[in-house]
Protein backbone atom coordinates (compact mmCIF):
# COMPACT_ATOMS: atom_id res chain seq x y z
CA UNK A 1 0.00 0.00 0.00
CA UNK A 2 2.82 2.29 0.87
CA UNK A 3 4.42 1.62 -2.53
CA UNK A 4 1.19 2.41 -4.33
CA UNK A 5 0.85 5.54 -2.25
CA UNK A 6 4.29 6.69 -3.29
CA UNK A 7 3.47 5.83 -6.88
CA UNK A 8 0.32 7.89 -6.79
CA UNK A 9 2.20 10.76 -5.24
CA UNK A 10 4.76 10.56 -8.04
CA UNK A 11 1.99 10.46 -10.63
CA UNK A 12 0.37 13.47 -9.05
CA UNK A 13 3.69 15.30 -9.10
CA UNK A 14 4.21 14.43 -12.74
CA UNK A 15 0.72 15.64 -13.61
CA UNK A 16 1.41 18.95 -11.93
CA UNK A 17 4.78 19.35 -13.63
CA UNK A 18 3.63 20.64 -17.05
CA UNK A 19 1.59 23.41 -15.47
CA UNK A 20 4.64 24.61 -13.55
CA UNK A 21 6.84 24.26 -16.63
CA UNK A 22 4.58 26.44 -18.85
CA UNK A 23 7.16 28.88 -20.07
CA UNK A 24 7.06 32.55 -19.37
CA UNK A 25 9.14 35.18 -21.06
CA UNK A 26 9.90 38.88 -20.98
CA UNK A 27 10.35 41.19 -23.96
CA UNK A 28 14.01 42.19 -24.25
CA UNK A 29 13.03 44.98 -26.60
CA UNK A 30 10.01 46.47 -28.31
CA UNK A 31 8.79 44.32 -31.19
CA UNK A 32 5.69 43.57 -33.27
CA UNK A 33 3.30 40.71 -32.58
CA UNK A 34 2.47 39.12 -35.94
CA UNK A 35 -0.25 36.83 -37.23
CA UNK A 36 2.27 34.36 -38.63
CA UNK A 37 5.96 33.57 -38.13
CA UNK A 38 7.10 35.76 -41.02
CA UNK A 39 8.61 39.25 -41.12
CA UNK A 40 5.95 40.46 -43.56
CA UNK A 41 2.96 38.90 -41.79
CA UNK A 42 0.16 41.14 -40.53
CA UNK A 43 0.94 43.05 -37.31
CA UNK A 44 -1.54 42.30 -34.54
CA UNK A 45 -0.01 44.43 -31.83
CA UNK A 46 3.29 45.30 -30.26
CA UNK A 47 5.29 44.44 -27.17
CA UNK A 48 7.19 47.00 -25.13
CA UNK A 49 10.45 46.23 -23.31
CA UNK A 50 9.71 44.32 -20.13
CA UNK A 51 6.26 43.06 -21.17
CA UNK A 52 5.49 39.60 -19.83
CA UNK A 53 4.45 36.81 -22.20
CA UNK A 54 3.56 33.13 -22.07
CA UNK A 55 5.47 31.09 -24.62
CA UNK A 56 3.13 28.70 -26.43
CA UNK A 57 5.40 27.26 -29.12
CA UNK A 58 8.50 27.78 -31.19
CA UNK A 59 9.08 27.78 -34.93
CA UNK A 60 12.62 28.51 -36.10
CA UNK A 61 13.39 32.08 -35.13
CA UNK A 62 9.86 32.77 -33.92
CA UNK A 63 7.91 32.22 -30.72
CA UNK A 64 4.14 32.06 -30.45
CA UNK A 65 3.22 34.07 -27.37
CA UNK A 66 0.23 35.15 -25.36
CA UNK A 67 0.35 38.53 -23.65
CA UNK A 68 -1.80 41.35 -22.34
CA UNK A 69 -1.08 43.12 -25.64
CA UNK A 70 -2.42 40.21 -27.69
CA UNK A 71 -1.37 36.81 -28.99
CA UNK A 72 0.72 35.95 -32.00
CA UNK A 73 4.26 35.46 -33.28
CA UNK A 74 7.26 37.44 -32.03
CA UNK A 75 10.90 37.18 -33.02
CA UNK A 76 12.60 34.73 -30.68
CA UNK A 77 15.54 37.04 -30.11
CA UNK A 78 13.27 39.75 -28.74
CA UNK A 79 12.26 37.54 -25.82
CA UNK A 80 14.18 36.27 -22.84
CA UNK A 81 12.94 33.29 -20.89
CA UNK A 82 11.67 33.78 -17.37
CA UNK A 83 9.69 36.59 -15.79
CA UNK A 84 12.23 37.69 -13.23
CA UNK A 85 13.69 41.15 -13.69
CA UNK A 86 16.85 41.09 -15.69
CA UNK A 87 19.59 39.49 -13.67
CA UNK A 88 22.54 41.47 -12.45
CA UNK A 89 20.63 44.72 -12.10
CA UNK A 90 22.31 47.68 -13.74
CA UNK A 91 24.21 47.49 -16.98
CA UNK A 92 27.38 48.41 -15.09
CA UNK A 93 26.87 45.41 -12.83
CA UNK A 94 26.45 43.17 -15.84
CA UNK A 95 29.59 44.52 -17.41
CA UNK A 96 31.56 43.93 -14.24
CA UNK A 97 30.26 40.41 -14.16
CA UNK A 98 31.12 39.96 -17.81
CA UNK A 99 34.66 41.18 -17.48
CA UNK A 100 35.32 39.09 -14.42
CA UNK A 101 35.86 42.13 -12.22
CA UNK A 102 33.03 41.17 -9.96
CA UNK A 103 34.29 38.85 -7.27
CA UNK A 104 37.83 38.65 -8.55
CA UNK A 105 39.94 36.47 -6.33
CA UNK A 106 36.95 35.09 -4.53
CA UNK A 107 37.07 31.39 -3.93
CA UNK A 108 33.89 29.80 -5.14
CA UNK A 109 32.17 27.75 -2.51
CA UNK A 110 30.99 24.49 -3.98
CA UNK A 111 28.24 22.53 -2.37
CA UNK A 112 27.54 18.88 -2.87
CA UNK A 113 28.19 17.81 -6.42
CA UNK A 114 31.49 18.90 -7.80
CA UNK A 115 31.72 21.69 -10.30
CA UNK A 116 34.72 23.39 -11.80
CA UNK A 117 36.15 26.47 -10.23
CA UNK A 118 39.25 28.54 -10.75
CA UNK A 119 41.13 26.94 -7.86
CA UNK A 120 40.55 23.47 -9.22
CA UNK A 121 41.55 24.49 -12.71
CA UNK A 122 44.69 26.14 -11.39
CA UNK A 123 45.66 23.03 -9.44
CA UNK A 124 44.85 20.65 -12.30
CA UNK A 125 47.55 18.16 -13.21
CA UNK A 126 48.19 17.01 -16.76
CA UNK A 127 46.49 13.66 -17.38
CA UNK A 128 48.10 11.97 -20.36
CA UNK A 129 45.94 8.86 -20.22
CA UNK A 130 42.70 10.81 -20.20
CA UNK A 131 43.94 13.05 -23.01
CA UNK A 132 44.87 10.03 -25.16
CA UNK A 133 41.39 8.64 -24.54
CA UNK A 134 39.85 11.95 -25.61
CA UNK A 135 42.00 11.95 -28.75
CA UNK A 136 40.96 8.40 -29.59
CA UNK A 137 37.41 9.56 -30.35
CA UNK A 138 38.46 11.92 -33.15
CA UNK A 139 36.32 11.88 -36.29
CA UNK A 140 37.85 12.45 -39.72
CA UNK A 141 36.45 15.07 -42.06
CA UNK A 142 35.19 12.32 -44.34
CA UNK A 143 33.42 10.50 -41.49
CA UNK A 144 31.83 13.77 -40.39
CA UNK A 145 30.50 14.21 -43.90
CA UNK A 146 28.95 10.73 -43.83
CA UNK A 147 27.45 11.50 -40.42
CA UNK A 148 25.89 14.69 -41.81
CA UNK A 149 24.55 12.88 -44.85
CA UNK A 150 22.75 10.31 -42.68
CA UNK A 151 20.53 13.10 -41.34
CA UNK A 152 20.31 14.85 -44.73
CA UNK A 153 22.13 17.89 -43.38
CA UNK A 154 22.82 20.11 -46.34
CA UNK A 155 25.57 22.71 -46.33
CA UNK A 156 24.72 26.22 -47.40
CA UNK A 157 26.82 29.28 -48.11
CA UNK A 158 26.57 32.00 -45.52
CA UNK A 159 28.98 34.87 -44.88
CA UNK A 160 30.25 35.69 -41.40
CA UNK A 161 28.23 38.40 -39.69
CA UNK A 162 29.70 41.88 -39.33
CA UNK A 163 30.03 43.32 -35.84
CA UNK A 164 26.92 45.53 -35.52
CA UNK B 1 59.65 51.33 -42.64
CA UNK B 2 56.08 50.85 -43.63
CA UNK B 3 56.20 47.30 -42.32
CA UNK B 4 57.33 48.51 -38.91
CA UNK B 5 54.51 51.00 -38.68
CA UNK B 6 51.98 48.32 -39.47
CA UNK B 7 53.71 46.09 -36.95
CA UNK B 8 53.47 48.69 -34.22
CA UNK B 9 49.86 49.25 -35.07
CA UNK B 10 49.24 45.55 -34.72
CA UNK B 11 50.99 45.61 -31.35
CA UNK B 12 48.86 48.41 -30.05
CA UNK B 13 45.77 46.65 -31.30
CA UNK B 14 46.63 43.45 -29.48
CA UNK B 15 47.53 45.36 -26.35
CA UNK B 16 44.43 47.45 -26.70
CA UNK B 17 42.34 44.34 -26.31
CA UNK B 18 43.85 43.93 -22.88
CA UNK B 19 42.25 46.92 -21.30
CA UNK B 20 38.79 45.60 -21.97
CA UNK B 21 39.45 42.12 -20.67
CA UNK B 22 39.74 41.05 -17.09
CA UNK B 23 43.43 40.51 -17.48
CA UNK B 24 45.12 43.48 -16.03
CA UNK B 25 48.82 43.47 -16.65
CA UNK B 26 49.30 47.11 -15.87
CA UNK B 27 51.29 49.62 -17.80
CA UNK B 28 54.70 48.21 -17.00
CA UNK B 29 54.33 45.14 -19.14
CA UNK B 30 52.75 47.12 -21.89
CA UNK B 31 55.59 49.61 -21.89
CA UNK B 32 58.11 46.79 -21.72
CA UNK B 33 56.75 45.22 -24.86
CA UNK B 34 56.38 48.48 -26.70
CA UNK B 35 59.91 49.44 -25.66
CA UNK B 36 61.24 46.12 -26.88
CA UNK B 37 59.57 46.48 -30.21
CA UNK B 38 60.74 50.05 -30.67
CA UNK B 39 64.27 49.18 -29.66
CA UNK B 40 64.44 46.35 -32.13
CA UNK B 41 62.98 48.53 -34.81
CA UNK B 42 65.77 51.01 -34.32
CA UNK B 43 68.54 48.44 -34.12
CA UNK B 44 67.47 46.28 -37.00
CA UNK B 45 64.80 47.59 -39.32
CA UNK B 46 62.42 44.75 -40.05
CA UNK B 47 63.12 42.96 -36.79
CA UNK B 48 60.04 44.45 -35.14
CA UNK B 49 57.86 42.66 -37.59
CA UNK B 50 59.55 39.40 -36.61
CA UNK B 51 58.97 39.93 -32.92
CA UNK B 52 55.35 40.66 -33.64
CA UNK B 53 54.90 37.67 -35.85
CA UNK B 54 56.07 35.68 -32.84
CA UNK B 55 53.28 37.29 -30.87
CA UNK B 56 50.42 37.43 -33.30
CA UNK B 57 51.21 34.45 -35.47
CA UNK B 58 52.30 31.10 -34.13
CA UNK B 59 53.04 27.98 -36.06
CA UNK B 60 50.20 25.50 -36.12
CA UNK B 61 52.42 22.91 -34.41
CA UNK B 62 53.03 25.25 -31.48
CA UNK B 63 49.38 26.12 -31.34
CA UNK B 64 48.45 22.46 -31.07
CA UNK B 65 51.20 21.76 -28.50
CA UNK B 66 49.85 24.57 -26.30
CA UNK B 67 46.27 23.39 -26.71
CA UNK B 68 47.23 19.81 -25.96
CA UNK B 69 48.84 20.82 -22.67
CA UNK B 70 45.80 22.85 -21.62
CA UNK B 71 43.44 20.04 -22.63
CA UNK B 72 45.46 17.48 -20.64
CA UNK B 73 45.34 19.74 -17.60
CA UNK B 74 41.61 20.36 -17.94
CA UNK B 75 41.01 16.62 -18.13
CA UNK B 76 43.14 16.28 -14.99
CA UNK B 77 40.56 18.43 -13.21
CA UNK B 78 37.51 16.91 -14.90
CA UNK B 79 37.70 13.54 -16.65
CA UNK B 80 35.64 12.49 -19.65
CA UNK B 81 32.13 11.14 -19.12
CA UNK B 82 32.53 7.37 -19.44
CA UNK B 83 30.31 6.81 -22.46
CA UNK B 84 32.03 5.89 -25.75
CA UNK B 85 28.94 6.51 -27.87
CA UNK B 86 28.45 9.97 -26.39
CA UNK B 87 32.08 10.94 -27.01
CA UNK B 88 32.01 9.65 -30.58
CA UNK B 89 28.75 11.48 -31.20
CA UNK B 90 30.06 14.89 -30.07
CA UNK B 91 33.15 14.37 -32.24
CA UNK B 92 30.92 13.70 -35.24
CA UNK B 93 28.82 16.81 -34.68
CA UNK B 94 31.83 18.95 -33.77
CA UNK B 95 33.94 17.89 -36.71
CA UNK B 96 31.05 18.53 -39.11
CA UNK B 97 30.62 22.05 -37.77
CA UNK B 98 34.39 22.73 -37.72
CA UNK B 99 34.53 21.55 -41.34
CA UNK B 100 32.46 24.63 -42.25
CA UNK B 101 35.18 26.94 -40.91
CA UNK B 102 38.32 28.20 -42.63
CA UNK B 103 40.38 25.73 -40.61
CA UNK B 104 38.72 22.40 -41.46
CA UNK B 105 41.97 20.45 -41.27
CA UNK B 106 43.03 21.16 -37.69
CA UNK B 107 43.09 17.93 -35.67
CA UNK B 108 39.77 18.76 -33.99
CA UNK B 109 38.90 17.02 -30.72
CA UNK B 110 35.66 17.27 -28.80
CA UNK B 111 34.54 15.77 -25.52
CA UNK B 112 32.00 15.84 -22.70
CA UNK B 113 33.59 16.18 -19.24
CA UNK B 114 32.32 15.28 -15.80
CA UNK B 115 31.10 18.48 -14.20
CA UNK B 116 27.68 19.67 -13.14
CA UNK B 117 28.74 23.17 -14.16
CA UNK B 118 27.16 24.68 -17.25
CA UNK B 119 30.17 25.58 -19.35
CA UNK B 120 32.29 24.77 -22.38
CA UNK B 121 36.00 25.21 -22.98
CA UNK B 122 38.21 25.66 -26.00
CA UNK B 123 41.97 25.34 -26.11
CA UNK B 124 44.19 26.38 -29.05
CA UNK B 125 44.64 23.94 -31.88
CA UNK B 126 41.13 22.53 -31.70
CA UNK B 127 40.53 20.94 -28.27
CA UNK B 128 36.94 21.56 -27.21
CA UNK B 129 35.09 20.31 -24.14
CA UNK B 130 31.49 20.67 -22.99
CA UNK B 131 30.45 19.90 -19.41
CA UNK B 132 27.85 17.28 -18.58
CA UNK B 133 25.81 20.11 -17.01
CA UNK B 134 25.64 22.04 -20.25
CA UNK B 135 25.03 18.93 -22.36
CA UNK B 136 22.04 18.07 -20.13
CA UNK B 137 20.43 21.42 -21.04
CA UNK B 138 20.44 20.69 -24.77
CA UNK B 139 17.19 19.93 -26.59
CA UNK B 140 18.46 18.85 -29.98
CA UNK B 141 21.55 18.23 -32.13
CA UNK B 142 21.41 21.74 -33.60
CA UNK B 143 21.87 23.22 -30.12
CA UNK B 144 24.92 21.01 -29.53
CA UNK B 145 26.26 22.09 -32.92
CA UNK B 146 25.78 25.74 -31.91
CA UNK B 147 27.61 25.33 -28.59
CA UNK B 148 30.52 23.53 -30.25
CA UNK B 149 30.56 26.12 -33.04
CA UNK B 150 30.96 28.92 -30.48
CA UNK B 151 34.10 27.18 -29.18
CA UNK B 152 35.28 26.50 -32.75
CA UNK B 153 34.98 30.27 -33.20
CA UNK B 154 37.44 30.87 -30.33
CA UNK B 155 39.88 28.38 -31.86
CA UNK B 156 39.82 29.67 -35.44
CA UNK B 157 40.19 33.29 -34.32
CA UNK B 158 42.90 32.22 -31.82
CA UNK B 159 41.31 34.12 -28.94
CA UNK B 160 42.99 32.16 -26.15
CA UNK B 161 46.30 32.08 -27.95
CA UNK B 162 46.28 35.87 -28.16
CA UNK B 163 45.60 36.15 -24.45
CA UNK B 164 48.46 33.78 -23.65
CA UNK B 165 50.82 35.58 -25.93
CA UNK B 166 49.93 38.93 -24.44
CA UNK B 167 50.44 37.72 -20.91
CA UNK B 168 53.67 35.83 -21.37
CA UNK B 169 55.36 38.05 -23.94
CA UNK B 170 57.21 35.00 -25.11
CA UNK B 171 58.49 34.71 -28.62
CA UNK B 172 57.20 31.34 -29.65
CA UNK B 173 59.52 30.94 -32.59
CA UNK B 174 59.81 27.22 -32.89
CA UNK B 175 61.17 26.14 -29.50
CA UNK B 176 58.01 24.75 -28.01
CA UNK B 177 57.23 21.90 -30.31
CA UNK B 178 56.03 18.90 -28.41
CA UNK B 179 58.42 16.06 -29.08
CA UNK B 180 55.86 13.34 -29.25
CA UNK B 181 53.25 13.15 -26.56
CA UNK B 182 53.46 13.86 -22.88
CA UNK B 183 53.69 16.61 -20.34
CA UNK B 184 55.57 19.51 -21.90
CA UNK B 185 57.46 21.64 -19.36
CA UNK B 186 58.14 24.52 -21.72
CA UNK B 187 54.53 24.76 -22.74
CA UNK B 188 53.39 24.49 -19.14
CA UNK B 189 55.60 27.43 -18.17
CA UNK B 190 53.96 29.43 -20.90
CA UNK B 191 50.37 28.71 -19.94
CA UNK B 192 50.71 29.26 -16.18
CA UNK B 193 49.21 26.97 -13.57
CA UNK B 194 47.29 23.91 -14.67
CA UNK B 195 44.31 24.75 -16.81
CA UNK B 196 43.94 28.20 -15.24
CA UNK B 197 43.79 29.73 -18.68
CA UNK B 198 40.49 27.94 -19.23
CA UNK B 199 39.01 29.94 -16.35
CA UNK B 200 40.16 33.28 -17.67
CA UNK B 201 37.75 35.74 -19.16
CA UNK B 202 38.34 36.66 -22.77
CA UNK B 203 37.67 40.09 -24.12
CA UNK B 204 33.88 40.61 -24.29
CA UNK B 205 34.15 41.29 -28.00
CA UNK B 206 35.81 37.90 -28.45
CA UNK B 207 32.72 36.29 -26.89
CA UNK B 208 30.34 38.28 -29.09
CA UNK B 209 32.44 37.35 -32.12
CA UNK B 210 32.33 33.65 -31.20
CA UNK B 211 28.54 33.94 -30.82
CA UNK B 212 28.20 35.33 -34.35
CA UNK B 213 30.51 32.62 -35.70
CA UNK B 214 28.46 29.96 -33.88
CA UNK B 215 25.27 30.99 -35.66
CA UNK B 216 26.96 31.11 -39.07
CA UNK B 217 28.84 27.78 -38.78
CA UNK B 218 25.70 26.00 -37.57
CA UNK B 219 23.75 27.51 -40.47
CA UNK B 220 26.43 26.50 -42.99
CA UNK B 221 26.34 22.96 -41.57
CA UNK B 222 22.60 22.73 -42.30
CA UNK B 223 21.32 23.29 -38.77
CA UNK B 224 18.61 25.68 -37.58
CA UNK B 225 20.20 29.13 -37.24
CA UNK B 226 18.30 29.85 -34.04
CA UNK B 227 19.52 26.81 -32.15
CA UNK B 228 22.47 28.58 -30.58
CA UNK B 229 20.42 31.63 -29.49
CA UNK B 230 17.98 29.13 -27.94
CA UNK B 231 20.81 27.78 -25.76
CA UNK B 232 21.69 31.32 -24.64
CA UNK B 233 18.03 31.87 -23.83
CA UNK B 234 17.99 28.68 -21.78
CA UNK B 235 21.22 29.47 -19.90
CA UNK B 236 20.02 33.00 -19.20
CA UNK B 237 17.12 31.40 -17.41
CA UNK B 238 19.41 29.69 -14.86
CA UNK B 239 19.54 31.80 -11.72
CA UNK B 240 22.68 33.85 -11.30
CA UNK B 241 23.35 32.49 -7.82
CA UNK B 242 23.17 28.90 -9.02
CA UNK B 243 26.60 27.29 -8.47
CA UNK B 244 26.50 25.68 -11.89
CA UNK B 245 26.92 28.98 -13.71
CA UNK B 246 29.35 30.77 -11.37
CA UNK B 247 32.37 30.36 -13.61
CA UNK B 248 30.42 30.83 -16.84
CA UNK B 249 28.84 34.09 -15.70
CA UNK B 250 32.15 35.29 -14.32
CA UNK B 251 33.99 34.78 -17.59
CA UNK B 252 31.28 35.63 -20.12
CA UNK B 253 28.89 38.53 -20.66
CA UNK B 254 25.44 37.69 -19.30
CA UNK B 255 23.39 35.60 -21.77
CA UNK B 256 20.79 38.39 -22.00
CA UNK B 257 23.46 40.82 -23.16
CA UNK B 258 24.79 38.22 -25.60
CA UNK B 259 21.28 37.62 -26.97
CA UNK B 260 20.76 41.33 -27.53
CA UNK B 261 24.06 41.66 -29.38
CA UNK B 262 23.36 38.55 -31.44
CA UNK B 263 19.88 39.78 -32.27
CA UNK B 264 21.36 43.02 -33.63
CA UNK B 265 23.91 41.08 -35.69
CA UNK B 266 21.42 38.55 -37.07
CA UNK B 267 18.65 41.00 -37.88
CA UNK B 268 16.51 39.67 -40.73
CA UNK B 269 19.40 37.89 -42.44
CA UNK B 270 18.20 34.41 -41.46
CA UNK B 271 14.52 34.88 -42.27
CA UNK B 272 14.60 32.79 -45.41
CA UNK B 273 17.18 30.25 -44.22
CA UNK B 274 15.95 26.78 -43.39
CA UNK B 275 17.83 24.31 -41.24
CA UNK B 276 17.25 21.21 -39.17
CA UNK B 277 17.13 20.83 -35.38
CA UNK B 278 17.33 16.99 -35.20
CA UNK B 279 15.87 16.47 -31.71
CA UNK B 280 15.67 12.70 -32.19
CA UNK B 281 19.31 12.28 -33.10
CA UNK B 282 20.57 14.10 -29.99
CA UNK B 283 22.38 11.45 -27.95
CA UNK B 284 20.75 11.37 -24.53
CA UNK B 285 22.94 11.21 -21.43
CA UNK B 286 22.69 8.14 -19.27
CA UNK B 287 22.07 9.22 -15.70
Amino acid sequence: MKIIGTGLLLLAMLAVQPAIAAETGTALKADAIRAEPFADAKTLGSLATGDKVSILKKDGGWLKVKSAKGSGWVRMLSIRKGDAPRQGGSAAGLLDLASGRAGTGKVVATTGVRGLNEEELKAAKFDEKELKLAESYATSGADAQRFAKEAKLKTQKFDYLPNP
Amino acid sequence: MKKITIGLLAASWVLGCNSASSLDFGDDLRKALQGRVQQQAQERPGAAANVLSGIVGTSQENEIAIGRQIAGNLLGASPLVRDNKLQKYVNNVGRWVASQSERPDLPWHFGVIESKDINAFAAPGGYIFVTRGLYAQLQNEAELAGVLAHEVGHVIRQHHLKVLQQSSLIDLGGQLLAKGAGDNDKVQKLIGSGAEVAARALDKDAEFEADRIAVVLATRAGYDSYSFPAVLQQIGHVAKDDDSVTLLFKTHPHPDVRLERLSDAMGVRFDSVKGQTLPKRLYRLKL
